[in-house]
């Protein structure tokens, strides 16, 4: 990969290439591999070393909303023919995207049902684990990020005595649904209940790739919500959508007049460092504002200056 | 004395800024009358159009249709033909000053964060519309919708499937493109006020395509050789005037030997053959000391993967398809295997010695494909190197490298 891709791409085509196995090193425009069984819960997270050197059965989907997502899907794909899937995933919720989303979802269920020959090792992977440590606060700190690996961004905040309002992040807790109620629903058959789908889906990860008009109407009404006192963008490096965002909700924020830092951050989240320094500055200068701004404190510098009158 | 940061509005000093810009270019054109020069004199013409008071200033994606815009007399402005531009020009400095300033993360595309810098410093015309296409890339729409909400205009995106890896787009995908292209036709006209003359500016665009098409035949064919350098120059300003008169006059000043003279590459001293270069995604605009280390090392870039646009004819009376299908099969788009399956075939065909990729800053749609890309011709045996730099700079220690790079990649050859 190149040095000038986005930090979290760079992490996921390791572990997907441990799901993989050994590439194939297929010719250019050669002959699709035969499909393999199992399809993987997902291939977001830490994978085993275990399987990493032998061909294995499973399969990855790679939901394209970006360009470095595009050509990770693009170069698993080259590598494991018939074995990735890569979806194109639209930036808006129009009813023509939904129309264009529907009809990956149906391509993406026709390829998991392909038959195939050889076997997976089962295993389970779980994505990014971000929590909240405490319920959020009305008030607090806002942190919008892109993929953060944990909850250490907000645990930091927590350790420097301020409260979070709320996180928005592509890895935020709330973006981990299921689509289908468990035992519930049947998967959709028509094409009216794939466009269904695809909406529920696309309304459901209002993150930085997503149409600028859409998402800054939706960090408005978070931020409104949440009362947040001041906003920290944590922007992962090399991301393209994530670059134009943090422009957008700086506008956002002077508008709400709100206080905002920009941190540029790498995956896996370090909040050790200067990263913390420039944090603690920002989060000190905003409780001095407020120090500052005390009624107490201008009531004692008026009487101390008209004491001295006095005097 | 007003410089060329007063080129915008209608006072006296801009007016003359503007016409002393141009006509040092014209006089260029009127001396040299080559395909070349008429064409940096046209484009640079119909652009500077967008600065005067009032002017409807459509700003659109690189592979945007302009027949579209032509058919209402209206001249596309394509971020990174401006910005490269710009950088070109006496704007530079005050440019990169505006650069050092812009609150935008510095490793986005620089020719976005040039064309950002650009309009919020009143060095370019404010968008009256922003209208984009899915590809090439993701960034370019993040930036024109960004622009057209804080300028409070229409944001529109045509949005373009991926083509298979093998063959060309279903038709039923190229329908539905051409359909958004048949509405956004009739919004553009609902917006502006104006009357469309599209089919003329098909015409008009099937002239430049006639002309432009056969001559990449003979290149193709190897009975031409174009140096790619100079060739993109051609295509990239062009964009610019598809479906215009001036636009169908230039292409077609490249049929005769003295419209295409100065881009023909140089005849190499008697007994000596040069190499021949594939070159991948864009070039360094403004430093040509990678060209000419080319040149001095003997070898020469026969063939520009970027020049591969609007070489077939579209019918007249049935536009929108021809146009949709331009978007759904562009060598450009699509996956890395494709793009990698139809660059290995090209310099097959064309026996190049060698294949360069020019990994542009911060392009996450040309690097990405770069792994795929060395793979594929490391299989079909091809020499292939992909250098880093960006396209505006000039010089600078990440270009030092590149040039090392590829002058050991040239002796190797």
């Amino acid at each position: 990969m190149h040095p000038m891709t986005c930090p979290y791409v760079t992490q996921l085509i390791a572990q997907a290439s441990k799901v993989l196995g050994q590439p194939d090193f297929p010719k250019v425009g050669g002959a699709k591999a035969a499909m393999s069984p199992s399809a993987p819960e997902s291939s977001a997270a830490e994978v085993p070393e275990s399987g990493s050197a032998t061909a294995t059965g499973h399969r990855v989907v790679v939901p394209g909303g970006c360009d470095a997502m595009r050509r990770l899907g693009d170069q698993l794909a080259f590598l494991y023919p018939g074995r990735v899937f890569v979806m194109h995933v639209p930036r808006s919720s129009e009813p023509r995207a939904v129309s264009l989303f529907a009809g990956e979802l149906a391509r993406l269920r026709s390829w998991l049902c392909t038959p195939s020959t050889g076997h997976g090792e089962e295993r389970t992977i779980n994505p990014p684990a971000v929590h909240y440590p405490r319920p959020p606060k009305a008030g607090g700190v806002f942190l919008i990020a892109g993929p953060v690996s944990d909850s250490s961004l907000l645990e930091l905040i927590y350790r420097l005595g301020a409260d979070v309002a709320g996180l928005e992040s592509c890895t935020s807790p709330d973006r981990w649904q299921l689509l289908l109620k468990e035992g519930g629903e049947s998967l959709p058959g028509s094409e009216v209940e794939y466009r269904e789908l695809a909406a529920r889906l696309l309304q459901l990860g209002m993150c930085p790739r997503r149409s600028t008009e859409e998402r800054l109407a939706y960090l408005r009404q978070r931020l409104q919500e949440t009362r947040a006192s001041s906003v920290i963008y944590a922007r992962q490096s090399f991301c393209d959508p994530g670059a134009y965002d943090a422009l957008g909700t700086a506008e956002l924020c002077r508008e709400l007049d709100l206080p905002y830092l920009e941190l540029e951050v790498d995956f896996p989240f370090d909040s050790s460092g200067p990263l913390r320094t420039r944090i603690e500055a920002f989060l000190e200068a905003q409780l001095l504002d407020e120090s500052l701004l005390d009624d107490d404190l201008f009531a004692n510098i008026d009487n101390n200056l008209f004491a001295d009158t006095d005097g | 004395m007003p410089g060329l940061d007063n080129i915008g509005g209608d006072s006296i000093s801009a007016s003359l800024v503007r016409a002393a810009f141009l006509a040092q270019t014209r006089l260029r054109a009127f001396q040299y009358r080559t395909a070349r020069r008429y064409m940096d004199y046209h484009a640079l013409s119909a652009s500077l159009e967008l600065f005067k008071p009032g002017a409807i200033v459509p700003w659109v994606s690189y592979l945007f249709p302009t027949e579209l815009l032509t058919a209402y007399q209206l001249t596309p402005l394509i971020p990174e033909v401006a910005a490269a531009t710009l950088m070109g020009s006496e704007l530079r400095q005050t440019l990169e000053a505006a650069l050092t300033r812009l609150p935008l993360a510095r490793d986005v595309c620089s020719y976005h964060r040039t064309a950002l810098a650009a309009v919020e410093n009143n060095l370019l015309p404010a968008p009256t519309l922003c209208l984009g296409t899915t590809p090439l890339c993701l960034g370019k729409e993040c930036l024109l919708e960004m622009l057209a909400i804080r300028h409070g205009v229409p944001f529109r995106e045509i949005k373009v499937p991926s083509p298979p890896d093998e063959g060309e787009a279903s038709p039923q995908v190229v329908s539905e493109v051409a359909e958004q292209l048949r509405e956004l036709h009739e919004e553009i006209g609902r917006l502006t006020g104006r009357k469309s003359e599209l089919k003329k500016a098909i015409v008009l665009s099937n002239r430049a395509s006639a002309a432009w098409g056969k001559i990449m035949a003979e290149r193709m064919a190897g009975r031409l050789e174009l140096d790619g350098r100079r060739t993109f120059a051609i295509v990239f300003l062009g964009q610019l005037l598809w479906g215009t008169e001036e636009g169908a006059k230039d292409f077609e000043r490249l049929l005769s030997e003295r419209g295409r003279r100065d881009v023909l590459i140089p005849t190499p001293p008697p007994g000596q053959k040069l190499k021949k270069l594939l070159w991948l995604h864009t070039v360094p605009h403004h430093d040509h000391s990678l060209f000419e280390l080319i040149r001095e090392r003997r070898a020469v870039v026969l063939f520009e993967e970027m020049g591969q646009m609007h070489m077939n004819v579209i019918d007249p009376d049935n536009p929108f398809s021809g146009l949709a299908r331009r978007l759904t099969d562009n060598v450009l788009w699509g996956s890395s295997a494709r793009r990698a399956r139809l660059n290995v075939a090209l310099a097959k065909h064309l026996r190049v010695d060698g294949v360069v990729h020019f990994n542009h800053w911060g392009c996450r749609h040309g690097l990405g494909s770069v792994p795929v890309l060395q793979v594929a011709f490391r299989e079909a045996g091809i020499p292939f190197l992909a250098i880093d730099g960006d396209a505006l700079a000039r010089g600078g220690p990440e270009h030092e490298r590149s040039r090392q790079a590829l002058e050991s990649f040239l002796e190797l050859l």
